[in-house]
């Protein structure tokens, strides 16, 4: 009986403390910061648009793929050196921009400054009875693209854009003011008018990009 | 002393025989494991058998017959096993369709020198045919290489690394998108006549093959042209690799147009009509083989030696033969509803009225009366048949509560069972939700499924060809380059090919590009088309574009249910309601990464001139 005791023991130790030996250690370093123009976050679509590191001085070079999240924050575990630091196309900003060098040690922080072609400021959302008023002004920052189209994009979670939604409302074009303020009455869905509060957010398509700008996500309680 | 005696004597012998080896060659034998180049080379037969090997592995986005590859990229979702849910739930990633097929190609390239190398004992027609077909096959495999990765590295010849340290005499960077389009124009004109002795062939790359291959490459190369300079920003690489000049739009149309001619005024190929009933004409079109004039150029199959599982995969659930799979393809109301009525109306399918409320039928397959035929050929629908056997679909009962005073829907979990009523409840084919190996929307697929005998199951299989290339096609093709070029016969191929389908002569007068659009989806639907298509016109992140509320993106089903009313004038009529199948789980979401797929990360490595695509 104490035979058999001290051998269950024996296996759960050796069980327990696994194995110690692996190559590298897991990396301990992080990169992370903000997308952002003006100093305002840019809000984007989860696994949308992408950012490319790539590390030189080993013989393949294969990216390592960043997707920020919806409200524009990126981060990324990785270890320390020097990294370039690409954007990726198809991305609701300027995507020709130079290559950038980033040193990571430890917790590095680094906010990355894009060049939107149209945004969104002073967004305000005003509940009515069944109904949500937006208030918003759209900016024009760059003559190279066109407006495409403006969505209001309503849903039962934080994740909300293009994909996931539970509503969209399209804005006439012609309702739309560039530089001042555009106001539009857009009637809450069905499927969210019993719920206690969604979100939603504007969203701008902009010509020959899949992946719209938007705004930050607003909860609105019922 | 004796024994010293015979051991010099041994030595001696063995000397002898070591130093002066074999003189005659009764040693010298051909090995029986080994067949030299020369052999090879100089017998039809081994060649015919080496092709074999090759046309086998002409290369296809999901390779024929691949259900699970239809329920991505074609008007349908997967209703098969759970754990392939996956296609329905889904985006296409950057690397949808990566292809870097360069083993066959070195195959093709080595056997081109080697058959002028070694050749000489081969008659020079055979010769030249054999040097046809090879250079046909290169010619597929570059346009599937163009299609889905643009420009790609153009090698003719083997490449040999010389061991001097330095790779870079064999990396060979990116051709022009456009430079792989006129390679496939200059080869398949080269050797279309060296083809001809293989005219009688379907399954061996004939003129009409390369012609054929040739019209749709140059269709493609064409629309490339046209609408990617369309798009608000083209998608271009600067080095051309991506992107073809909008200026050669009209040429590549043209070059198109003159091959579907050619074809299209040959005697060898009429559009299939041999069956009177349009609707088993057009499945026949494809289903038959013995006297088939309709199809150009196909991947053949045989019975037991070399079969495939497409009607185990897709035949009804209760005409199965076996006792696992079936009805793992559900094609989408989207497409139902693009087969216009006959008498030219759109085919929108009407099961509610004006005011938002059920129409009743009396007979299930009422709602499809009037269909263009091709539906008939393409999809079964509820109240039709599938080797003669009625299809048992309805997905329940729409009963009338005396109590409420109204309808409501009742489905049973338990397919073919019967209502309170005595009735039919929910029927042996479904459809039925979120179910396996059962329609998910109510249509399962009538193309390609076979209606031979045991063909469902896993020990016979199905042995009906895949088409690679048929008339059909030819004429969408003539159709839509002479319509770009402004030509006004265009017309004329969509009304000959909506004839057979049972339209009157001349259905149609106002050709847009809009119908010949539809034509293609129609007529070409599950034959590998739909995915390519919508991208050589720049339109599938529109009509893919992610979003739940797209008729294209989502795939809906149209469930009938039996209505039951005792006594009253609607009692056992039907009715059809949309819906949205449970399994159906992200909209497809066709991103710009898409239009070209990325370059996998070790060819890159490999070859550091390779220049990657737009937004990889």
């Amino acid at each position: 009986m104490k035979k058999k005791i001290a051998f269950i023991a024996i296996i759960c130790t050796l069980v327990l403390a696994g194995c110690g030996y692996d190559n590298y250690d897991e990396p301990e370093a992080t990169l992370s910061g903000n997308i952002m123009y003006n100093g305002e976050n840019v809000g984007l679509r989860t696994n949308g648009a992408r950012i490319d590191l790539y590390q030189d001085g080993y013989d393949f070079s294969t990216n390592i793929s960043v997707y920020p999240a919806h409200d524009g924050t990126y981060s990324a575990s990785l270890f320390e050196g020097e990294y370039k630091l690409v954007f990726r196309g198809d991305a609701p900003w300027d995507t020709s921009v130079d290559t950038l060098y980033v040193m990571v040690k430890g917790h590095t922080k680094l906010d990355l400054e894009v060049k939107p072609y149209y945004i969104v400021r002073n967004e305000s959302f005003q509940k009515g009875s069944g109904t949500v008023t937006a208030k918003f002004t759209v900016n024009k920052i760059s003559d190279e693209r066109e407006l495409e189209a403006v969505n209001i994009y309503f849903g039962k979670s934080i994740l909300t854009d293009q994909n996931q939604n539970e509503g969209v409302t399209g804005i006439e074009m012609s309702q739309v003011n560039i530089g001042s303020e555009t106001t539009i009455t857009a009637s809450i869905p069905e499927e969210l008018a019993n719920r206690d509060y969604f979100f939603i957010r504007v969203a701008l398509k902009i010509s020959g990009i899949g992946d719209m700008y938007y705004t930050q996500v607003q909860k609105i309680e019922l | 002393m004796k024994t010293k005696y015979i051991k010099v004597s041994v030595i001696a012998l063995i000397c002898s025989i070591l130093t002066t080896g074999c003189g005659d060659s009764w040693l010298d034998k051909d090995p029986k494991t080994i067949i030299t180049e020369d052999q090879v080379w100089n017998n039809p037969d081994l060649i015919i058998s080496l092709l074999a090997n090759y046309y086998d592995r002409l290369p296809h986005l999901h390779g024929d017959f691949n259900t699970g590859g239809m329920a991505e990229i074609d008007d349908a979702m997967w209703s098969g096993t759970f754990d392939q849910n996956s296609k329905n739930d889904f985006q296409y990633g950057d690397n949808y369709g990566q292809i870097w097929e360069y083993g066959l190609i070195r195959d093709i390239n080595l056997a081109l020198e080697n058959i002028e190398a070694y050749g000489d004992n081969l008659k020079e027609d055979q010769k030249k045919l054999f040097i046809g077909e090879l250079k046909f096959q290169r010619a597929f495999v570059y346009f599937e290489l163009v299609k889905r990765m643009g420009g790609v590295p153009l090698i003719k010849e083997q490449l040999i690394y010389d061991f001097s340290g330095d790779p870079s005499h064999v990396q060979v960077p990116r051709a022009k998108e456009e430079e792989i389009y006129d390679f496939i124009y200059e080869e398949t004109e080269a050797i279309k006549n060296d083809l001809a002795g293989n005219n009688g062939s379907k399954s061996r790359a004939n003129t009409y093959a390369a012609l054929a291959l040739q019209s749709r490459a140059m269709l493609y190369a064409g629309s490339l042209a046209k609408y990617n300079n369309l798009m608000a920003s083209p998608i271009t690489t600067p080095g051309g690799e991506v992107g073809m000049p909008a200026s050669r739009a009209n040429e590549y149309y043209e070059k198109s147009l003159t091959a579907a001619k050619t074809i299209l005024g040959s005697s060898n190929y009429q559009l299939y009509r041999s069956n009177p009933n349009l609707g088993e004409n057009f499945y026949d079109m494809l289903n038959t083989k013995d006297g088939n004039t309709e199809v150009i150029f196909v991947k053949d199959y045989l019975p037991i030696l070399k079969s495939h599982y497409f009607a185990y995969d897709n035949i009804v659930r209760s005409i199965s033969e076996d006792n696992e799979s079936s009805s793992a393809l559900s094609p989408s109301l989207s497409l139902v509803e693009s087969f216009d009525y006959l008498d030219g109306t759109k085919g929108t399918l009407r099961y509610k009225d004006a005011n938002g409320d059920y129409i009743f039928y009396d007979n299930l397959s009422d709602i499809f009366e009037g269909k263009d035929a091709r539906l008939y050929g393409t999809v079964i629908y509820p109240g039709t048949t599938f080797k003669n056997t009625a299809v048992n679909m309805q997905a329940g009962v729409y009963v009338w509560d005396e109590e409420t005073g109204e309808y409501r829907l009742s489905v049973t979990p338990t397919l073919g069972a019967n209502y309170s009523d005595g009735g039919l409840w929910t029927g042996l084919d479904g459809p039925k939700d979120n179910e396996r190996d059962v329609s998910n929307t109510g249509f399962y697929i009538r193309k390609h499924v076979t209606d031979a005998a045991l063909a469902s199951t896993r020990g016979t299989r199905a042995d009906n060809w895949w088409p690679w290339f048929r008339l059909g096609e030819v004429y969408l093709n003539a159709a839509e380059a002479a319509f770009e070029l402004g030509d006004p016969t265009a017309v004329n191929y969509i009304n000959t090919l909506r004839e057979r389908a049972g339209f009157p002569a001349n259905s149609i007068s106002n050709l847009t590009m809009d119908i010949i659009r539809n034509e293609r989806r129609v007529e070409l639907a599950f034959e590998d088309h739909r995915y390519h298509d919508l991208r050589r016109w720049r339109i599938a992140h529109e009509v893919w574009n992610g979003s739940n509320d797209s008729e294209d993106a989502v795939v809906y089903g149209l469930y009938p249910y039996r209505v039951v009313r005792p006594g009253h004038p609607d009692d056992g009529k039907f009715i059809y309601e949309k819906i949205r199948p449970d399994r159906f789980r992200q909209p497809r979401f066709f991103r710009m990464a898409n239009y070209y797929a990325s370059i996998h990360q070790n060819d890159l490595n490999n070859n550091p001139k390779l220049v990657k695509n737009p937004f990889h």
